[in-house]
C-alpha cells in the first residue's frame, strides 16, 4: 500500500488533541440546584487535571474518525504491479563508471563516495554486487560471494572501492547493462527480491549503447542513474583520420614533399571554450591555432607524421593528448629467379614485377634477382617468383624448402618444363603439359572464369566491383592435364575450361602455378589493373599484411603475433604466454618486440562528454529511475509515476470507503456523546 | 386494573381538575369487583348482575318474584371529613422527570378530592410552607371542588418546610374528627413530627401521610460534580456525587425509616409515593388500605 500524498499522514498527531481533552477535567463551574442539601456534607472541589482517562470508548471514536480524515486526505492507494507481491528486500547491481571521462575534476571521488554511501545502505538482507565498467565490465563483488560472505561485503569493498582508479577506456554503458541484466538471471537464490541496477556514471553522450537494442530489457529490473556532474562539458575531442597521402596512393611525390597528419577536432555542443591550439610536444614547428565553435568538428592538417600531439584550449585535458607512432614498413625479401639484365626490358615479367611491388606504408619489398645457376636461393626468403627460368635440381629443392618453410613460391609454367620439374617443385606427380599452345591453334584469346574469389589468394577480387575480368585477355597459355584427386587447387580457368591458376599448401607455405604469364607476350595480366592487387593478396596471403600505420584505442587487443615482450608506456614489461590477449590500458606509445611502435590513444566518442538524457536509455526498453540527479531532469519522470499513482488512486477510491467509515464513527461518536450527556444532565430545577 | 397513565402522559394535561376526572374515571373503569360497594342506607339503584359481582348484594326478593337476579345498591350516608394538607415549600419544585413533587402533589389531591367528593364526602384543602399558607375547611356543596382545584393550581411554592409549625396550627384549625391527608416530601428537621402527628391522632382524625420524592432524590442518580444549591434555604456546597453518593443515600433511608417507624407508632397510613408512581396505583392501595381498615372511610 503506498499514498497518494504522503505528508498527509503528519496531520496523525492531531489525535493527541482528544487524548488531552479526556484527561483535562473541567473545574466544576455547574451549578445545580437540588431540594435539600440535608444531607450533603460539603466537600474540596478536585483537581484540574486527571490521570484517568474517562469515557475511553469515545476517546477511542474519536481517535478513530481523526485518523481515517487523515488517511482519507493521504489518499491510499494499493500498487497492482508485481512488486508488492515480491519481498522487500533487494538485490542490487552497483555499476561504477571508471571510463577516461571520470577522470575530469573531482567526478571520480563523487562516484566512489556515491558508492560507498549506497554501499552502506543495502541490508545484510539484501543481495549484491559490485562492478566498474568501461569497455567492458569487470566484476569487483559477485553475488555468489555476497551469498556467502554477505556480512563482510563492506569491510572487503571499501578498501577495493578506495583503491580504484579511473582508467582511459571508453564508456560500453550498453553492454554493462546487458552483462549486469545477465547477473540477475544467473545468479541463483534471487527470485522473489526486487532487482535494481545502481549506475553511478556521468553518463556523457559518448557513452555506447547499441548492445541494448539486441535485447528486450527486463521489467522487473529497475535502473537507476546517479549521474555525477563535472562544472562544465568544455571539450575539445582530437582523433586521428586518414592521412591524405593514403587516401591518395598514387601521389608519391607529394608524400615526399609534405608528409603531414591530418587530425578531426570537435568541440562539445554547449562549450564555452572554442579557440584551441594544436602542436606536437617536441617539434620546432609553430602550433597551429584556431576558431573552433561549439558542436562544430573540423579537420586539420599539420606537418609531421609521429610524435605527440598536443591539444590546448579547453577545460578538461584526459583526451588531450593523441599518439602517432612511425611508420615501419616490414620488409619482405622476394626473390626472381632470371637475369638481372631483364629489369628494364619491356618485354621481361621483371620489369613489371619490379615496377609493381612498391613500398607501402606497412611493407617494403626489397626485390632480388638470383640467376638460374645458383645452386640455393638467399637465406631468409620470402616470396619467389619464377618465370621463363629453368632450374636446377638443387635450385628447384631450394625452393621447395623455402615454400615449406612458410614462404610463397610462384612459378610460371612454360612449354620448355616438364612433367618432372613440375612434381619436384608441387610434389604431385602424373601432371602433364601439353607441348602445343591451344591458344595458338583456335587462334584466338582466353579470358578467366571461374574465378574463386573466396579463396585467401585471390581475396583482393572479393568486392563484386572488382571482379570484372573481361579486359584481360590472354594471349597464351598451358593446357595442363591433372590426374585425378590431385593435390593442386584450381582457383581460376580459362573460359574455355583450362586451369589458369592453381595452388598448392606446401609444408607451412604455399605454391601457387600460373599456367599463362603476366608479361605481354603471354596476357595483359602485367598491363591491367588487377596486377598489383593480385600481387598484394598474395603477399597478405603469406602473412605480409598490408596493414596501416599502427594505431590502437584504450582497451583494443594488442597484435601479439611474433611479439615475445611488450614495453608498455610507462616503461613496464609484459612478456605474454601462448594464447595470451593483452589489452592497451593506457594511451602512448607500446613498443612490441624491440622495434614495432604501436600507438594507443583515447576513443575518440570518450570526449564527448555533454550530459546525455536519461530519455535515450528509456527509448530503448530501459526501466529507468531517477537517482540523485538534477532536480530539474528528475521532474519530468516524478511527474509521469505520480500520474500513474494518481490514474490507480482514482480506479481505487480507497477514499470513498473511508469517508464513509469516518461519517459512521462520527455518527456514533455523536450518538454516544449526546448519550453520555444526557445520562449526566443534572435534572434541571423549574423556575417557578 | 388493566392500564394506567403515567406521569408523564399526565403531565401534559394541563387542567388540574381534567387530570383528576381521567384518573378517577380511568380507576372506576378498570374496578370489577368494586371495593366500596358495601350496605348503605339510603337505595340507590337496581343493576343486573354480572360475573364478578359480590353474590352478598343480590336482590332475592327481586330473584323470587322475577326470576332475574338483580343487585340492589345503596347510597351512603356520608359523615366523613377529608382535608388533605399539601406542602407547598421550595422543595417541592424539584424534578427529574416530567412532574415537579409539586404538581405531583397537587394531581393527587385533586385526584382524591374529586374521588372523595362523587361519594359526597367533604373535601377541604391546606397548603403549608414555613407556615400555613392557605386553609379550605372541608365541605360538600356544589363549586367547592372547583374552588379546592383552583387553590390546588396555585404555583407558587416559596420558603423552607416547618412541618412542626404547619402541623400544630392545623390541629388547631381542624376540630371535628375526620381524614387527614398530608402530602409532603418530609424534607425538614422530623424530630417533632411524631409528636404533631401524635396529636393529630389524639384528637381522633385519621391521618394518612404520602411521601412524595423524585426519583433523583431517591437515586442521586447525579454524576457530573458540581455546586448544588439548597433550593429552600440557598446555600452551596461543592458536592461530587461519586463519592457522595453512599453517604446520602444511607442517610435518606434513615430519614424515611425514621418517619416510617414514627407513623407505625402512632398509627398513621404511610405511602411512599415517588412521583413517577402511576397516581391510580397510589390511590388504588390508598382505598384498599381504607377498606381493609374496618370503619374506615368507605363504610358501606
Amino acid at each position: 500500500m503506498t499514498w497518494l500524498f504522503p505528508l498527509y499522514l503528519l496531520g496523525g498527531a492531531a489525535i493527541i488533541g482528544p487524548i488531552l481533552m479526556h484527561l483535562r477535567r473541567k473545574p466544576p463551574q455547574d451549578r445545580v440546584e437540588f431540594s435539600s442539601l440535608m444531607f450533603l456534607d460539603a466537600q474540596t472541589p478536585m483537581p484540574v487535571s486527571k490521570r484517568r482517562l474517562e469515557n475511553w470508548l469515545l476517546l477511542l471514536l474519536r481517535c478513530l474518525a481523526l485518523l481515517l480524515l487523515v488517511l482519507m486526505f493521504a489518499r491510499p492507494l494499493w500498487r497492482s504491479e508485481n512488486e508488492d507481491t515480491v519481498s522487500q528486500n533487494q538485490a542490487t547491481v552497483l555499476l561504477l563508471d571508471s571510463s577516461a571521462s571520470m577522470q575530469r575534476s573531482d567526478l571520480w571521488k563523487q562516484a566512489v563516495a556515491a558508492a560507498t554511501q549506497r554501499l552502506e545502505k543495502i541490508a545484510i538482507t539484501d543481495r549484491l554486487a559490485v562492478a566498474t565498467m568501461d569497455c567492458e565490465t569487470k566484476l569487483l563483488w559477485s553475488f555468489d560471494q555476497d551469498k556467502t560472505s554477505a556480512s563482510t561485503r563492506i569491510a572487503t569493498l571499501k578498501p577495493q572501492l578506495a583503491a580504484l582508479k579511473p582508467g582511459w577506456s571508453s564508456t560500453d554503458l550498453g553492454q554493462a547493462l546487458v552483462d549486469a541484466a545477465g547477473w540477475f538471471g544467473s545468479a541463483q537464490g534471487l527470485s522473489g527480491l526486487r532487482k535494481r541496477l545502481v549506475v553511478i556514471t556521468d553518463f556523457q553522450e559518448g557513452a555506447r549503447l547499441d548492445a541494448l537494442r539486441g535485447m528486450v530489457w527486463p521489467e522487473n529490473i529497475a535502473v537507476e542513474v546517479v549521474r555525477v556532474d563535472a562544472p562544465n562539458a568544455d571539450n575539445f575531442t582530437l582523433s586521428l583520420v586518414a592521412s591524405a597521402e593514403e587516401s591518395d596512393a598514387g601521389n608519391l611525390a607529394r608524400k615526399a614533399e609534405a608528409p603531414t597528419t591530418r587530425v578531426r577536432l570537435s568541440n562539445t555542443r554547449d562549450s564555452n571554450a572554442s579557440d584551441f591550439k594544436l602542436a606536437w610536444d617536441e617539434g620546432t614547428e609553430s602550433p597551429i591555432t584556431g576558431y573552433l565553435p561549439p558542436g562544430a568538428s573540423r579537420v586539420v592538417s599539420l606537418p609531421g607524421t609521429t610524435g605527440i600531439l598536443n591539444l590546448t584550449g579547453d577545460a578538461w585535458d584526459f583526451d588531450n593528448l593523441i599518439y602517432i607512432a612511425p611508420s615501419q614498413p616490414k620488409v619482405v625479401k622476394i626473390v626472381f629467379i632470371g637475369d638481372e639484365k631483364t629489369r628494364s626490358e619491356a618485354a621481361s615479367p621483371l620489369f613489371y614485377l619490379s615496377r609493381a611491388l612498391q613500398q607501402t606504408p606497412s611493407l617494403r619489398p626489397e626485390l632480388t634477382v638470383v640467376p638460374e645457376s645458383v645452386a640455393n636461393i638467399p637465406a631468409g626468403t620470402e616470396l619467389v617468383f619464377i618465370s621463363g627460368a629453368r632450374l636446377s635440381a638443387p635450385l628447384m629443392q631450394s625452393v621447395r624448402a623455402s615454400a615449406e618453410k612458410g614462404g610463397l613460391v610462384i612459378a610460371v609454367v612454360t612449354p620448355e618444363m616438364k612433367a618432372q620439374d613440375l612434381e619436384a617443385l608441387t610434389g604431385v606427380s602424373g601432371v602433364l603439359i601439353n607441348p602445343s599452345d591451344p591458344t595458338d591453334q583456335s587462334d584466338q584469346y582466353q579470358m578467366l572464369a571461374e574465378v574463386q574469389t573466396a579463396h585467401p589468394l585471390l581475396r583482393p577480387f572479393a568486392d563484386e566491383r572488382l571482379r570484372d575480368f573481361t579486359k584481360l585477355r590472354f594471349w597464351k597459355h598451358r593446357q595442363l592435364t591433372l590426374p585425378k584427386q590431385a593435390p593442386l587447387e584450381v582457383l581460376a580457368r580459362f573460359d574455355q575450361g583450362d586451369p589458369a591458376i592453381l595452388a598448392r599448401s606446401l609444408g607451412k607455405g604455399r605454391i601457387v602455378l600460373l599456367t599463362s604469364g603476366w608479361h605481354p607476350a603471354d596476357s595483359q595480366l602485367a598491363l591491367s589493373t588487377k596486377f598489383v592487387p593480385l600481387l598484394y593478396g598474395w603477399l597478405e596471403a603469406a602473412g605480409f599484411r598490408n596493414e596501416q600505420a599502427v594505431s590502437l584505442l584504450v582497451g583494443d587487443v594488442l597484435p601479439l603475433e611474433a611479439a615475445t615482450s611488450i614495453m608498455t608506456p610507462d616503461g613496464q614489461m609484459l612478456t605474454p604466454k601462448a594464447g595470451d590477449t593483452i589489452r592497451a590500458e593506457t594511451p602512448g606509445i607500446y613498443t612490441l618486440a624491440k622495434d614495432r611502435l604501436i600507438a594507443v590513444n583515447i576513443a575518440p566518442e570518450e570526449g564527448r562528454i555533454t550530459p546525455m538524457h536519461l530519455a535515450k536509455l528509456r527509448e530503448l526498453g530501459v526501466r529507468v529511475e531517477e537517482g540523485d540527479v538534477k532536480a530539474a531532469a528528475s521532474a519530468k519522470a516524478e511527474d509521469k509515476e505520480r500520474l500513474a499513482i494518481t490514474e490507480q488512486e482514482a480506479q481505487q477510491r480507497a477514499w470513498i470507503w473511508l469517508l464513509g467509515s469516518l461519517l459512521a464513527i462520527l455518527a456514533w461518536e455523536t450518538w454516544l456523546a449526546g448519550r453520555i450527556r444526557q445520562g449526566t444532565l443534572q435534572p434541571a430545577y423549574s423556575s417557578p | 386494573m388493566s392500564s394506567h397513565l403515567d406521569t408523564s402522559a399526565l403531565a401534559r394535561i394541563r387542567s388540574l381538575e381534567l387530570r383528576a376526572k381521567v384518573i378517577v374515571e380511568g380507576l372506576w373503569k378498570g374496578m370489577h369487583r368494586s371495593p366500596y360497594h358495601g350496605f348503605s342506607v339510603e337505595f340507590s339503584e337496581y343493576r343486573a348482575y354480572v360475573q364478578g359481582d359480590d353474590p352478598r348484594y343480590i336482590d332475592w326478593k327481586v330473584l323470587a318474584r322475577s326470576d332475574r337476579t338483580y343487585i340492589k345498591k345503596f347510597e351512603d350516608e356520608t359523615n366523613l371529613r377529608c382535608q388533605l394538607v399539601v406542602d407547598h415549600s421550595r422543595s417541592m419544585s424539584f424534578n427529574s422527570g416530567s412532574m415537579t413533587k409539586a404538581d405531583y402533589a397537587a394531581t393527587l389531591a385533586a385526584t382524591m378530592a374529586l374521588f372523595l367528593m362523587q361519594q359526597g364526602d367533604a373535601v377541604g384543602v391546606t397548603t403549608f410552607g414555613p407556615t400555613l399558607q392557605e386553609h379550605i375547611p372541608a365541605r360538600n356543596r356544589p363549586g367547592h371542588l372547583r374552588r379546592l382545584m383552583l387553590e390546588l393550581e396555585k404555583p407558587a411554592p416559596t420558603g423552607a418546610t416547618s412541618l412542626d409549625l404547619s402541623v400544630s396550627q392545623l390541629a388547631d384549625l381542624v376540630r371535628k374528627r375526620g381524614l387527614i391527608c398530608l402530602v409532603s416530601d418530609l424534607l425538614a428537621p422530623v424530630e417533632k413530627l411524631e409528636r404533631q402527628l401524635g396529636l393529630l391522632g389524639a384528637m381522633g382524625h385519621d391521618v394518612v401521610l404520602f411521601h412524595v420524592m423524585d426519583r433523583a432524590e431517591i437515586d442521586f442518580s447525579f454524576d457530573k460534580a458540581a455546586h448544588f444549591r439548597d433550593a429552600e434555604t440557598g446555600t452551596e456546597r461543592f458536592i461530587d456525587p461519586a463519592s457522595a453518593r453512599e453517604v446520602y443515600l444511607n442517610r435518606l433511608n434513615v430519614h424515611r425509616d425514621f418517619i416510617r417507624r414514627a407513623c407505625e407508632r402512632q398509627g398513621i397510613e404511610y405511602h411512599w409515593t415517588p412521583t413517577d408512581t402511576p397516581i391510580e396505583h397510589v390511590l388504588f392501595d390508598f382505598l384498599s388500605a381504607r377498606l381493609k381498615k374496618k370503619g374506615g372511610v368507605a363504610r358501606r
